[in-house]
């Protein structure tokens, strides 16, 4: 039926190949920075959380600078910062409009994280108001196109 | 200091940083190079950006030291209530009706969340 079809043209087949590779390179660059933002914040969690250290007499700003030095909660914040790297490499490569709704997902990593790595039950009407939020984030886009500035 | 009340200082503090961070950077023609940012790092509004993230950081930290992970991360999408408020006010922006629309749909979401604790 096509005119163009790859056994007559084979050259086409590279074409779609290397499109593919690079559509692929976005793909897994959005997809690692919402991985990567998710277990950014639940290694946070995971350095300032639990009795040791959480010292309740100290000054806001004395227990704040203590959080900043917890290994896990560095390493959150570099991982952190890693996936908003990745980010902004595919930013570059597809509109913000169409990437930006993705950003809803890390709702859902975020909070499965806290099922699995820290225990905690997430009940029926938690994920009802998880879901709604991120239809509400991925409508903000709809507006988008009205923006001029 | 409450946990709930780090959070909800967090997210204002936040919000103010990305009002910061768009009155220093708004006007500023990034293609000029490392000129343009060097004056990014001499602007006021930038340092004022810096510093109000680290400070909502660090109030995220307290918060979340006690509180479920999976309760308070949606609840930071209040921030984009905040945003669009403090731009009205602060920016001058307008703020179409179909975004409040995605915002009030955000809301219903949080105050399911804040319900289910």
């Amino acid at each position: 039926m096509s005119t163009n079809s790859i056994v007559e043209k084979p050259e086409l087949l590279l074409q779609a190949s290397t499109a593919v590779k690079k559509s692929a390179l976005w793909q897994w660059a959005a997809l690692g920075a919402i991985l990567l933002g998710s277990f950014g914040h639940l290694l946070i969690k995971l350095g300032v959380t639990g009795g040791a250290h959480n010292i309740g007499g100290e000054s806001l700003v004395a227990r704040i600078g203590h959080y900043f030095l917890q290994p896990a909660a560095l390493a959150g914040l570099a991982i952190y910062g890693a996936g908003t790297l990745l980010w902004i490499y595919a930013v570059s490569q597809r509109n913000i409009s169409f990437l930006y709704p993705l950003t809803a997902l890390t709702y859902v990593t975020v909070a499965l994280g806290g099922k699995f790595m820290f225990g905690e039950t997430i009940s029926a009407e938690r994920w009802l108001g998880i879901g709604v939020v991120m239809i509400g984030v991925a409508m903000l886009q709809f507006s988008a196109k009205e923006d001029r500035s | 200091m409450n946990p709930l009340t780090a959070l909800w200082l967090s997210i204002v503090l936040g919000a103010c940083a990305q009002i910061f961070l768009k009155r220093g950077v708004g006007h500023q023609q990034l293609a000029g190079g490392a000129h343009s940012y060097l004056t990014l790092v001499r602007s006021g509004w930038v340092w004022a950006w810096g510093i109000c993230f680290l400070f909502a950081t660090g109030l995220w930290m307290v918060a979340i030291s006690t509180m479920q992970v999976s309760y308070a991360f949606p609840l930071l999408s209040v921030g984009y209530l905040v945003v669009a408020v403090l731009s009205i006010v602060f920016l001058k922006e307008r703020v179409p009706a179909s975004r409040w629309v995605a915002i009030a749909v955000i809301a219903v979401g949080v105050a399911l969340i804040f319900r289910s604790q």
